[in-house]
């Protein structure tokens, strides 16, 4: 219970379906010293808002203190992707490591037997194993960030909002006089304080650090075109950040943390139609070679078709149409339809398709 | 579910005669102590009343008693407000505290030592309650100081040698303030007997209300006064009285002392019982600060192989109520710096603290030993690692 909106309903579902529910804040960082007690959801208004409704609800409610783990798991590699030139999704690795396994492994201790959130998706328990499926409620899908669950987890998983709207769970929060009823959603990342993660970088790495030092902007052809306050602060796709002078809009093509350089391009040059994923994860047997997918690459993005070209420790897939600003860093994600088959971390993408064929 | 708060180091539910005490000053005594007029003639003879009795319970005059408005803004007023009083006499600011201070104590000291290049130095305090007397006179060799130990330690119940320091400071220029929170009512507390400067009590731990305190300040002690106002408590805290507060507070502290040797005797056994119970069923056990004399009421317990977090919530599903090192801000269990201060940073063993009180019963203790052992057997088979 993160004590918002969704987290809330959640356990209130729960309690009116008649189970024992336990509720849990995990505190993943320490807000103390930075000035800002409340702004993000697990702040310390976010604990107490979450006892609140558990007060409310009759169900007790502790903090786990997961701060060591999740500095490990979440902060220190997302530190570290930034420092390799990749653009790390630590919402992926918090539900990866810190908010479902931590989670279970303390609650057991407890005497849980099972665990269950607020996320928007949903488990289908009808086939001989349980199925990860989108969200109803598509624009709040948040089956983006739970690829890298392990497989023997999914029994264990309630989603209790997977087939609600953003809207009915507002109302429920009102028809339940819920403390967090009205609260607006926390889009930041939560160990980012300052909403500048370049400020985290710059105290965990030091900010002599090459992602943090000045380095050459340079175009595909190697010509350098300027400067850049250090590569850290760039992401494949971005516009922003090069001056003008151009005579049309320059992206953020790649980014090469050996040398400190950042490759830009135009629009046209971003599209790719092939990836290379890895630290590949699935929660149903991995799909042969041939098969034809569905492809999410970015949190909120639509999916696109792919076929899996190469399916070992690295995932290989062709995508059937190009697609813009593919992020090494950030999560594909392989569907079968509405259902998540598994996930990876996108390592690099290509453009294996002669330029002529994608423009057409 | 059974229910067992072994929780009272924390906090005690408020004793009926206390409450019957109270009542009065709530409803047709409700007069200000300042007002000329009958209704606060009647409050200024509560107060008064209130304030003579807790005199003769610490052994103190009633002009050397001073409500406040609980245990932290006594050890603050003691302790930053004589710091501040030794600066204006024209000494440079300096505080000695014990390693197992409470965090008021502590954070005091820093507060009173801030602005200027010096860092409260630290008595250090040893597992078997000992306290390092040759560095204390050192300290006390240089010029005059606060120094403050507490007399009781809120963790580990461990019981300081507040009288042989007393003696040490007294006459030696310096000021020595004890905490006598968690001393009161469980071990003799004489301000007659034992020769300190500043002494802090509250209400809250002893069956009285929350949020009352006490200072106690040896006539010819100045302490400066951290709250400005009108001339209450001799200007030392003012603010229109808490008169209920005051009585009730008195009431307390007048049953605690009263009752203090044959409770004492009752929870020890109680105590050594419940100690004696897990140790036998809980493999590793370890009573923290065991070989040091201890408060009665208090049982600190180290538990390797648990997680303290989860051992407190795995404890309250089942009905007991328990602490474990001191709480931090957002609930989450942290580690103490008292144990750490005992035991050293790596100490990998988890603090469980079982405080007894009034009602605790040995039925009570029974049931508790048995519930912490089947806990802890549960967690460790669930493998969960610290």
């Amino acid at each position: 219970m993160s004590g918002g909106v969704d987290s809330s309903v959640a356990a209130a579902l729960l309690v009116e379906e008649g189970h024992d529910v336990i509720g849990v804040t995990m505190k993943t960082f320490c807000y103390t010293g930075t000035g800002d007690h409340g702004k993000t959801c697990c702040g310390l208004d976010g604990i107490a808002d979450a006892r609140r409704v558990a007060v409310g609800l009759g169900i007790p409610h502790y903090v786990f203190d997961v701060e060591a783990d999740f500095t490990r798991d979440v902060i220190d590699d997302f530190v570290a992707e930034y420092a390799r030139g990749r653009t790390p999704n630590p919402c992926v690795r918090c539900n990866s490591f810190t908010k479902f396994q931590d989670l279970l492994r303390r609650g057991r201790a407890l005497g849980c037997d099972a665990i269950a959130s607020g996320h928007y998706v949903r488990m289908d328990r009808s086939g001989p194993e349980p199925a990860l499926l989108r969200g109803l409620d598509r624009r709040k899908d948040q089956s983006y960030f739970l690829w890298g669950l392990p497989r023997d987890m999914l029994p264990l998983l309630h989603f209790p909002l997977g087939s609600l709207t953003k809207a009915e769970v507002r109302e429920r929060a009102r028809a339940l006089s819920l403390a967090t009823a009205e609260k607006p959603e926390s889009q930041e990342i939560c160990f980012v304080p300052t909403g500048d993660y370049r400020d985290l970088l710059r105290t965990r790495l030091g900010s002599t650090h090459p992602a943090l030092e000045p380095g050459p902007v340079v175009d595909r052809t190697g010509s350098i075109l300027g400067e850049h306050p250090g590569y850290a602060g760039f992401t494949v796709g971005q516009r922003k950040g090069f001056g003008g002078g151009f005579s049309e809009p320059m992206f953020v093509l790649e980014i090469q943390p050996d040398t400190r350089t950042v490759v830009v391009g135009t629009r046209e040059e971003l599209f790719s139609d092939a990836l290379e994923v890895r630290e590949v994860s699935w929660l149903t047997d991995p799909p042969p070679e041939g098969t034809t997918v569905r492809v999410q690459l970015r949190y909120r993005a639509a999916d696109v078709p792919a076929v899996v070209t190469g399916c070992g420790e690295t995932l290989d897939l062709r995508l059937q149409e190009e697609v813009a600003a593919v992020t090494p860093g950030q999560s594909a994600v392989v569907f079968a339809d509405e259902r998540v088959l598994g996930g990876g971390r996108i390592m690099d993408a290509r453009r294996n398709a002669p330029r002529s064929v994608l423009q057409s | 579910m059974s229910s067992l708060y072994f929780d009272h180091a924390a906090t005690t539910p408020l004793r009926d005669e206390v409450r019957a005490a109270m009542e009065p000053c709530l409803h047709g005594n409700f007069g200000n102590p300042s007002s000329i007029h009958r209704w606060g003639r009647e409050a200024a003879a509560a107060l008064d009343g209130a304030r003579a009795r807790v005199a003769e319970a610490l052994g103190a005059t009633p002009g050397e008693i001073f409500f406040v408005r609980g245990g932290t803004e006594s050890d603050n007023l003691a302790v930053l407000g004589r710091t501040r009083r030794l600066v204006v006499d024209g000494h440079p600011p300096r505080v000695v505290v014990s390693s197992v201070e409470h965090k008021a104590v502590l954070a005091a000291a820093d507060a009173a030592l801030h602005g200027s290049d010096g860092v409260p130095a630290t008595l250090r305090v040893g597992v078997d309650g000992s306290v390092d007397h040759d560095a204390l006179a050192d300290v006390l060799a240089r010029g005059p100081c606060v120094v403050s130990v507490m007399w009781v330690n809120n963790e580990t119940g461990m019981i300081l040698p507040v009288p042989e320091i007393a003696a040490r400071v007294s006459g030696s220029g310096s000021t020595f303030h004890t905490d006598a929170v968690q001393a009161v009512g469980k071990i003799p507390v004489r301000v007659d007997q034992v020769p300190v400067d500043l002494l802090t009590v509250t209400g809250h731990k002893i069956y009285g209300p929350r949020g009352t305190g006490v200072l106690f300040v040896r006539t010819g002690v100045e302490v400066a006064p951290l709250v400005h106002g009108g001339g209450q408590e001799r200007g030392l805290r003012p603010g229109t009285e808490d008169v209920a507060g005051a009585v009730g507070m008195a009431e307390a502290l007048q049953l605690a002392v009263l009752e203090q040797e044959a409770e004492r005797t009752r929870l020890a056994a109680l105590r050594d019982g419940l100690e004696s119970r897990l140790g036998t069923l809980v493999p590793g056990l370890r009573v923290n600060a065991g070989d040091a004399p201890r408060a009665p009421h208090i049982s600190s317990l180290g538990i390797p192989d648990v997680d303290g977090g989860i051992l407190l919530g795995a404890l309250d599903l089942e009905g007991v109520g328990a602490s474990g090192g001191s709480a931090c801000d957002s609930g989450a269990a942290k580690a103490s710096h008292v144990l750490t201060a005992l035991y050293g940073q790596a100490d990998p063993l988890a603090a469980l603290r079982l405080s007894l009180g009034r009602a605790t019963t040995e039925a009570d203790v029974d049931r508790a030993a048995q519930v912490v052992a089947r806990v802890v057997e549960r967690i460790r088979s669930g493998g969960v690692d610290r």
